[in-house]
């Protein structure tokens, strides 16, 4: 290759990639300095505390890798948060009754049972999956307040807790290992599978990937059962950190979702999208709650800043690609 | 103090006109006897005491209201004229996990007191063990911990006198039909011990004390959302319903919508918390006969007092009850100040001149 | 015609095609061989029955009778797959290109290639989409450029050199400068030219008759669903062309 032709791309590449991709970095750098300044003596930055942030956004992190998926192939699931409530809700009843492993079955399953659903009729009925899973969402909330009475369910079952909420390995905190694991087996199947390539193939142009062999409809079906199965592992961990499962869990963590995985630079359309964005992006709503707590702010300002500091992040992160 | 005495003696009165009213007590989660809120009070040098102590709190609440906010006023309030800096306040909106992690966030400005209602008491356990290990003094509005031992886990629990809220609520509904007729009774369907003893205050006050009344029909809501369907079909079989009992203000205005549609003009409805739309229908000669509140204020500040003083060796008692009272009409000024420490809406000012 | 006259078995054969829509005929008694190395022309007015006729060859529609044969096999196409495999390749209108994805991802759509740890390799797909590119002179900034920060020519480009890498036997191109200016037309006829020394029959739908005369060997006229006749394009000129498409004389 010529030097020309390398200092063109270098350039090229520069001017393209570095807003676009990386102001999801940025953005979080300059959340996190902010904070880091203003609440200097308020612990935000004791290990402690970032720490947690990392604990209390795992769920969240968990359902933004699925929804990255299911997002890059063009498509949306509003289901996540009730399939978080019938996930914990069908584990804890299991537990209590059959021991962990069947609970851990259980929870999965529900979860990828219902993206089953979902997968299928967006997949092979051919509907919009903004209305299947705003179907679905309603359905399995039902499901999930009728399933024990609006009654809670303790877990009690304290392998089960540890493993999936409370515990910890090598001093790390099993909520930390599941979001590295999963980011890490995400990101690999997202970036460097066929299987990624073709969920980015489906967004970007279904016909170009149906004529390129590219079975769409399996890819469509795909996407929500992972997406289904990782709502499932976030209701898991949800009810080992509470040690029990309730309808309301979940219920307000579809839209912090969302932000985050456009924050983090998937696109709503379909056809690019990042697991690692979208990671940053969930620390970068954890971090925000964490930091505007702290501040001292009264509920209804946090929910305003907050508000609009999404609102800048998705305006920047969206305007290079919006063309 | 005026107006509180005033509105004593329209309490004494009321109940005076019922010298054989309905026996029952309110009782704690764990059937705690209730002492009066007002029978809280810290001496000088325990307030000097804790002035000198540089204490903070944290304010973690279940969801935000305007119930959650008197609550709120209240205990900033207190804590401001006990100096203690309020470092941090967080709406969990009705989520236990949300609410565990509002609480492993204000940890971090290590906080000497925290107040909260707990989202799920079977749940609430694991929400607050971190901050009770990191022996930070815990407060609680209405419901605490399953498992969790006063004194020891929390300072105290503050809550309504439901028993008595129920109580005026049948009062309430007997002086606006004389003390005759047929009463409608929409309850709240779930297992929640605030809405269930108020409810069934209401309901043996009515079967008790006013043997010229009837209970009709009764509805269970579960759903808020369905209030309105639940208080149609009940005046389409019962039109001749005199009053309707709601649980509490929200779905009230539901059922107020149900008999607007109908035409109906007749039919009188009580129900619990100070909600603007329901008073406005009733300062303006309406169907609401009257609205029974809770002192929400007063919880804040005995809260607040309570786990104070726990930080100075105060013991305080294991459950606080604060007063209720009914305002009609002609209490909505006296009775908005004392429930919610605001004044009344502009609204309802305006439509009263 | 030289290609005809070496003797070698047409890489693609058409024998009696026909094809019906419920009671309409699209095409009748179609006929065509197409030579390794040789571009072939199909012309004819809208509606002629050219994009039926891209269909049947490239496994989307299935003829209602008549043959196909490649290197003197016959074969069934029932899919596009199946075209595929059977060293087909054709390039869209549309280019179906995935606008997001880098050139190397859209020259191995479908068909990329993995390491033995099941993952992609994209040292291998960027290597040999570079050497292409290269060799097909398309004049693209990087291999891992973004399709749709390239131009107009250059997408056809990648969407030729696609066709060019996968087809062993034929490349169907499906009006391919419809949407581009005469620089970046004459830059893909170049790229078109180039593709006969790969030993690749070509067949080519176009509205320009210029373009037609520029590339092809042989021009196949379509009229209404029936073959008018095919010429040499050394041995015709545009008018006889047009007055078979129009059918006003002859």
């Amino acid at each position: 290759m010529s030097s020309a032709n390398t200092s063109t791309e270098v350039g090229s590449l520069a001017s393209r990639f570095n807003l676009q991709q990386y102001v999801v970095y940025l953005g979080f750098l300059a959340i996190f300095l902010f904070f880091a300044f203003m609440l200097r003596d308020s612990g935000f930055l004791t290990v402690r505390n970032l720490s947690n942030i990392v604990l209390q956004t795992a769920p969240v992190t968990i359902m933004a890798i699925g929804l990255v998926f299911v997002m890059s192939a063009g498509e949306i699931d509003l289901s996540i948060g009730s399939i978080v409530a019938v996930a914990a809700l069908a584990a804890a009843v299991t537990i209590a009754s059959y021991g962990m492993a069947a609970g851990i079955v259980a929870g999965l399953g529900a979860g990828i049972l219902i993206g089953l659903i979902n997968g299928a009729l967006v997949a092979y009925v051919r509907l919009p999956s903004f209305l299947v899973t705003l179907a679905t969402m309603g359905l399995f909330a039902g499901v999930s307040r009728s399933m024990t009475d609006l009654r809670s369910i303790s877990v009690t079952d304290e392998t089960f807790t540890g493993f999936f909420g409370s515990g910890s390995l090598l001093g790390v905190p099993s909520l930390i290992w599941w979001t590295v694991i999963a980011i890490a087996i995400g990101h690999l199947v997202y970036r460097e599978t066929r299987f990624g390539a073709h969920v980015l193939a489906t967004g970007d142009n279904a016909r170009a990937a149906s004529v390129s062999g590219i079975s769409v409809p399996k890819i469509r079906l795909a996407v929500l059962t992972i997406s289904g199965g990782l709502a499932g592992l976030a209701g898991l961990l949800y009810a080992g950190r509470l040690q029990a499962a309730k309808y309301t869990l979940g219920e307000t963590d579809l839209m912090t979702v969302i932000a985050a995985v456009i924050v983090g630079g998937t696109l709503l359309n379909g056809g690019k999208g990042s697991i690692v964005g979208a990671l940053v992006g969930s620390l970068m709503m954890g971090m925000l709650n964490n930091g505007l707590i702290l501040m001292g702010l009264s509920v209804s300002d946090q929910m305003i800043v907050r508000g609009l500091i999404i609102l800048t992040a998705v305006a920047v992160s969206l305007r290079d690609k919006s063309r | 103090m005026r107006r509180a005495l005033s509105i004593m003696t329209i309490l004494a009165s009321l109940l005076a006109a019922h010298a054989f009213a309905a026996e029952g007590v309110t009782t704690g989660p764990n059937g705690e006897k209730p002492v009066p809120a007002a029978s809280l009070t810290l001496t000088a040098a325990q307030e000097q005491q804790i002035k000198d102590g540089k204490f903070t709190a944290a304010l973690v609440w279940h969801e935000m209201s305007e119930y959650t906010n008197a609550v709120n006023a209240g205990a900033r309030d207190e804590f401001k004229r006990l100096g203690i800096k309020v470092v941090a306040q967080t709406d969990a909106g009705f989520d236990a996990a949300r609410q565990k992690a509002d609480v492993e966030t204000v940890l971090a400005k290590k906080p000497s007191i925290i107040l909260s209602l707990p989202v799920d008491p079977a749940t609430a356990a694991a929400v607050y063990d971190p901050a009770r290990q990191a022996g930070v003094k815990l407060g609680f509005v209405d419901n605490c911990p399953a498992g969790y031992k006063q004194g020891s886990d929390y300072v105290t629990i503050v809550s309504d006198d439901l028993f008595q809220m129920g109580n005026k609520a049948g009062i309430a509904m007997a002086e606006a039909l004389g003390k005759k007729g047929k009463v409608g009774y929409i309850f709240h369907d779930a297992d929640f011990y605030v809405t269930n003893q108020r409810d069934g205050a209401f309901k043996k006050t009515i079967e008790q004390d006013y043997p010229e009344m009837k209970i009709a029909d009764e509805a269970g809501m579960a759903d808020p959302a369905r209030s309105e369907d639940i208080a149609q079909a009940m005046i389409t079989q019962h039109p001749d319903l005199d009053g309707i009992y709601v649980t509490w203000a929200e779905p009230a205005l539901s059922v107020l919508a149900a008999l607007r549609a109908a035409g109906n003009k007749h039919t009188k409805i009580v129900t619990l918390d100070l909600n603007e739309p329901a008073a406005l229908d009733m300062v303006k000669g309406g169907r609401v006969a009257a609205l029974v509140a809770d002192e929400a204020y007063s919880i804040g500040v005995t809260l607040a007092r309570a786990s104070a003083g726990s930080l100075v060796g105060l013991k305080a008692e294991p459950f606080y009850a604060v007063d209720s009272i009914a305002v009609t009409k002609e209490t909505v000024k006296e009775g908005w100040k004392k429930s919610l420490n605001k004044d009344v809406p502009a609204t309802i000012a305006d439509a009263m001149k | 015609m030289d290609t005809t006259a070496s003797g070698r078995a047409p890489v693609l054969q058409l024998k009696d095609i026909r094809k019906h829509f419920g009671g309409i005929t699209a095409i009748e008694n179609f006929a065509l061989e197409i030579y390794p190395g040789e571009i072939v022309a199909l012309v004819g007015d809208n509606g002629a029955g050219k994009s039926t006729l891209v269909k049947i060859v490239s496994g989307v529609h299935a003829p209602s009778s008549g043959t196909i044969t490649m290197e003197g096999r016959e074969v069934t196409m029932a899919s596009a797959t199946m075209a595929r495999s059977h060293g087909i390749e054709v390039v869209y209108q549309d280019l179906a290109l995935a606008d997001q994805q880098t050139v190397y991802m859209n020259l191995f759509l479908g068909r990329e290639p993995v390491n033995r740890f099941g993952l992609l390799d994209r040292r291998r797909m960027i290597d040999e989409t570079d050497k292409l590119v290269k060799e097909l002179d398309v004049r693209i900034p990087s291999v891992r450029a973004t399709i749709r920060n390239l131009s107009g020519g250059q997408r056809q480009g990648v969407a030729i050199a696609r066709a060019t890498h996968w087809a062993s036997k034929l490349i169907l191109l499906d009006e391919p400068t419809a949407a581009l200016g005469v620089s970046e037309t004459a830059k893909v006829e170049e790229t078109v030219r180039s593709l006969k020394q790969r030993n690749i029959g070509v067949l080519i739908i176009s509205h320009s008759l210029d373009q037609v005369f520029r590339l092809a060997d042989r021009i196949c006229v379509l009229r209404r669903g029936r073959q008018i006749g095919i010429r040499n394009a050394a041995e015709t000129d545009k008018n006889e062309i047009i007055a078979m498409i129009t059918g006003l004389q002859h």
